[in-house]
């Protein structure tokens, strides 16, 4: 203490630390600053003013004092002033109303025709089975011809397929199918190192049917094929009892009826125990127990001998089946162009996440 | 096709006792799904699918045949008392092979008319009997027993009859009132004057059995299948009997047929018959069919007796011959399906019932294949953008030509195409006649029906292949569209919402894409709705390691340093961060971030202040702090060349 200051400033400066410690709150420290270093009355200013009265020669001493302890008061009131801050910072992200709810994170959604697609590939995965693709403009050829589909087949016609004005050979696909019929020509020649062929091709197809609950010129369709030695029926009812129990719970049961495609023969369609009631009988399968869920059969020998694969030693199935009528089912959505509408609340209650 | 109860049981006398569900759920096994049963007055109907494979099922006595060689039952007899043949009394000329049988009698008709009992088995098929003997009895002979006949009236027929293709131009009323123009690939039946029927698929006008009609001449012929679907399908005209015929009537059944309706002729109208004749012969057989025990042990998963084999086949009308170890089987009449080994297996299997089939899985005879790398990052991609929030959609692939021009594509408006490439010859309507470009117009629509419906915040993307019309044709390329309008909250009631801004779907467009994205980003439907498209090559692959190389991170502390700068408004963060980063090169910089923008008061117009944050980290040693200044003195440096000035 500057023996130059009045005695009534060493009492405030004594008593400083424990008004600052004092201080609760900024509104505290506010005026605590006010009494000390403020412009009027405050003990600064009152020194000030003895400050301008003081003889000459003690002027410059005591201004140094004066301004030694407004700095030390300063500083101090600074760092009280942040730790208060930063308190109440604190104290805000704290006082939340723990009685509503919490922010979430955006939820976005897979759309339910692809999460049922990607659930088929996840099934056949463990039996070796990968995914081919091919284009959704095909030709005549990989679309009909390589199918044993004939000529004059009324599915060829303008009025069932979509044809390109300036290509009239081009058509928007079908079916998968022509996905079959491109892989087994690519991996003919290699089918001897590979041990055959197995895979899904999953897809969008395109046929001219008018847009109403049931029907829609675009869809999805998942087609499985396989090529092997020696394969028969007992191996497609094999793969679609494992695959059809995987989707639909280990009690299902699979049903196989003879059916006409003309890519296979034997064909069949196949049919599993209901999975909405259990096969008790429900309106879904209209009180018989059983729905019918894909089309089936051994690959063709033309179709084989069409890709370049000898039909003597090699034989296969194929199965193909309709994404949106299987979604339709097990979901029991009333309208098919739900969809294509891609409603978000659709979107998010029927797709979700994985 | 509906099949009458008590019809059927008429030709298969087991089908009686049989519950009408049991029926169906045996028709149903052996390839004929029952898709309805509804009650008619004394009966009941069975609406039952036929494959196009099976036009010899698509009678009663089809059906029955197969119920019959499953049941092991036997069939009705079908043997009507033969019409005596004699000399042609209307010459029929066959001059196309596409008509060799042509069996036919002219008949005077008595008073008469159609038995009640026939009226109303016609009734309980849905068709109309029209009371005239000689078209019911023709229309009772299609449904029952399959072979599709006609009656003319003999006196409105000029000379004699000929069965030929129709000269191009060549016109004739079908019994429908039609006016059908006819083309040289067209089999007509004709007289002098022209044609009097389209050949298997429907009579002409013309020479139609009317209620004045005194002489009937009837035909009951054999029309080769491809000629009378082709001509079935020209003209639309998909008639019961087209559908028969087309896809392949019973050959031997012509002169049957015809003794039958001669038979109903006498017996419902007291006709008089006047002559009976054939032109033609029947079509050569087809060629017998092998069926070896190993194809056959192949199909079916086990071993099958060949004798058993031969018992089903022979039920079912074929003749076998049985060797060592292979059939050799001559297929019915009927039955033009059966014309490869497999097809036999599969009769042999279906009359054994499928359900007896074994089931196994079959042998991996070589390694798996992983998926392909583009389909595991579709896959991969649609994942993480869901995750992010967005809504996966599914849209049509083809869009009006207004929608079409209304964006140009993932690869810009720069790149060449033609929309004409890209039209569809017949499309559903104009609303759906371009295969698209952009999945961008499809997405703005479901967004708007969305904002429509209600929802505050929307956020859609598309994976799907879009087109461009090259001279050459269609490439297509996998696309990915992102759409985000609306007003983003997170639901937390401290927090408040606010639209959308394009530094959020930038921010989406770096967390999925390959670096230097960010002009993709485009606002569209004034401002409040923001897309972006590219080609999926822009966005990141999932790595091809399953972990990548190790890159050692530090363990002794960082330093964090702010240099607070002004700089020209219009100076981009990439110069600035790459000037910083160039200048501190080989330094322990490890991250360069812009931790606060400033803009407005207190500023000079035209500036922006950054707040650079610059952090220090050496892998081998804690920093001094003497090095840092150095750094952040070289950072300032490389700030002041670009024109920033350290903010006051």
């Amino acid at each position: 203490m500057d023996p130059l200051l009045p005695p009534e400033t060493a009492e405030a400066e004594r008593a400083f630390p424990q008004a600052l410690a004092a201080c609760r709150d900024l509104d505290a420290l506010l005026r605590l600053k006010g009494a000390y270093v403020g412009r009027e009355g405050s003990h600064v200013a009152r020194l000030m003013d003895q400050l301008k009265a003081a003889p000459k020669e003690q002027k410059r001493d005591l201004g140094a004092a004066i301004n030694a302890l407004k700095n030390t008061w300063e500083e101090a009131l600074k760092a009280r002033q942040a730790e208060l801050e930063e308190a109440r910072k604190a104290a805000k992200t704290l006082a939340w109303d723990r009685t509503l709810p919490p922010p979430q994170p955006a939820r976005g959604a897979l759309h339910p025709l692809n999460r049922l697609m990607g659930r088929l590939v996840d099934v056949f995965r463990p039996l070796g089975f990968h995914v081919e693709e091919g284009p959704e403009v095909e030709t005549e050829e990989h679309n009909f011809d390589g199918l044993n589909i004939p000529a004059d087949h009324p599915a060829r016609g303008s009025a069932d397929t979509f044809y390109l004005a300036a290509h009239p050979g081009q058509l928007l696909r079908t079916h998968t199918s022509p996905v079959q019929v491109r892989t087994l020509k690519r991996l003919a020649p290699h089918i001897h190192e590979a041990g055959g062929i197995r895979f899904l091709a999953p897809g969008r197809v395109y046929r001219k049917d008018e847009i109403d609950p049931t029907h829609s010129p675009m869809f999805h369709q998942v087609e499985g094929m396989l090529v092997g030695h020696g394969i028969g029926m007992q191996h497609l009812k094999g793969t679609l009892e494992y695959a059809l129990r995987a989707l639909f719970g280990p009690a299902t049961e699979i049903r196989l009826r003879p059916s006409y495609f003309p890519f296979v023969e034997p064909g069949c369609e196949v049919d599993v125990s209901c999975p909405l009631c259990a096969a008790k009988g429900c309106r879904v399968c209209k009180g018989s127990g059983w729905v019918e869920i894909l089309g089936a059969g051994l690959i063709h020998p033309n179709v084989l001998d069409f890709a370049g694969i000898d039909a003597n030693e090699w034989s296969g199935w194929a199965f193909g089946m309709g994404v949106e009528r299987m979604a339709m089912m097990l979901s029991q959505t009333p309208d098919l162009r739900l969809f294509f509408e891609n409603d978000q609340r659709f979107l998010t209650a029927m797709g979700g996440l994985d | 096709m509906w099949i009458e109860r008590a019809a059927l049981a008429a030709e298969l006398p087991a089908a009686a006792s049989l519950a009408t569900r049991a029926l169906a759920e045996r028709l149903a096994s052996l390839g004929f799904p029952v898709d309805a049963i509804e009650a008619r007055p004394g009966t009941e109907a069975l609406d039952v699918d036929i494959t196009a494979n099976r036009g010899d099922a698509m009678s009663h006595r089809g059906l029955a045949r197969d119920l019959a060689a499953r049941l092991r039952a036997p069939l009705a007899t079908l043997a009507p008392p033969p019409a005596p043949e004699g000399p042609a009394k209307v010459a029929v000329h066959l001059a196309d092979p596409g008509c060799p049988l042509y069996a036919t009698a002219l008949l005077t008709l008595g008073p008469g008319e159609t038995p009640e009992p026939i009226q109303a088995f016609l009734s309980a098929l849905g068709a109309t009997p029209k009371k005239l003997p000689a078209v019911d009895a023709s229309n009772e002979l299609l449904h029952r027993y399959g072979h599709p006949t006609h009656a003319f009236d003999a006196d409105r027929i000029r000379g004699a009859v000929t069965v030929r293709r129709a000269v191009g131009g060549e016109k004739l009323v079908t019994l429908d009132g039609v006016t059908r123009t006819l083309t040289a690939e067209d089999l007509v039946i004709a007289d002098e004057d022209g044609p009097i029927a389209l050949a298997g698929v429907m009579g002409g006008d013309g020479t139609k059995v009317t209620e004045a009609t005194r002489r009937v001449l009837l035909e009951s012929a054999w029309f080769e299948p491809r000629t009378v679907r082709a001509s079935a399908h020209r003209h639309g005209l998909h008639t019961d009997a087209s559908q028969r015929f087309g896809r392949g009537a019973d050959p031997a059944m012509a002169p049957v047929a015809r003794d039958l309706l001669v038979q109903r002729l006498q017996a419902w109208a007291g006709a008089t018959l006047e002559g009976a004749w054939t032109a033609g012969a029947l079509p050569a057989p087809a060629a017998p069919v092998p069926l070896t025990e190993a194809l056959l042990a192949r199909i079916a998963g086990e071993p099958l007796p060949l004798a058993e084999a031969a018992e089903a086949l022979m039920a079912l009308g074929c003749g076998v011959t049985a060797g060592a170890s292979c059939l050799t089987v001559q297929p019915p009449t009927w039955r033009h399906d059966l014309t490869i080994p497999e097809d036999l297996a599969e009769e042999v299997l279906r009359l054994r019932g499928y359900d007896r089939l074994p089931s196994i899985l079959p042998p991996l005879e070589g390694p798996p294949q992983p998926l392909a790398p583009d389909y595991l990052h579709r896959q991969a991609l649609a994942r993480r953008l869901a995750h992010l929030g967005f809504h996966q959609t599914v849209t049509y692939g083809f869009v009006s030509p207004e929608m079409d021009a209304a964006y140009p594509g993932p690869l810009g408006s720069d790149a060449y195409d033609d929309q004409a490439e890209r039209t569809l010859a017949n499309p559903l309507g104009q609303e759906y006649s371009i295969l698209r470009r952009s999945l961008v117009p499809s997405l703005v629509e479901v967004a708007k029906r969305n904002l429509q419906q209600g929802q505050r915040e929307v956020r859609l993307f598309e994976i799907a292949p879009t087109y461009r019309g090259l001279p050459e044709g269609l490439e297509d390329t996998w696309t990915v569209a992102l759409l985000w309008a609306g007003e983003r909250w997170d639901g937390d009631p401290e927090s408040k919402a606010a639209l959308v801004q394009a530094k959020h779907l930038h921010g989406v467009l770096k967390d999925v894409c390959l670096p230097g994205t960010e002009r993709h980003v485009r606002c569209f439907a004034d401002d409040t709705m923001l897309v972006a498209e590219l080609p999926l090559r822009h966005f990141r692959r999932p790595d091809d390691r399953i972990i990548p190389a190790y890159t050692p991170h530090s363990r002794f502390p960082a330093v964090e340093r702010d240099l607070s700068l002004v700089v020209d408004r219009n100076l981009p963060w990439q110069a600035m961060a790459e000037g910083v980063r160039a200048a501190l090169k080989d330094t322990a910089l490890v991250e360069l971030t812009c931790a606060d923008l400033y803009q407005g008061k207190g500023l000079e117009p035209g500036t922006k202040a950054w707040l650079l944050r610059l952090t220090f980290q050496a892998l081998d040693r804690t920093l001094v702090g003497a090095e840092v200044d150095g750094w952040v003195a070289a950072a300032l440096a490389a700030a002041q060349s670009l024109g920033a000035t350290l903010r006051a």
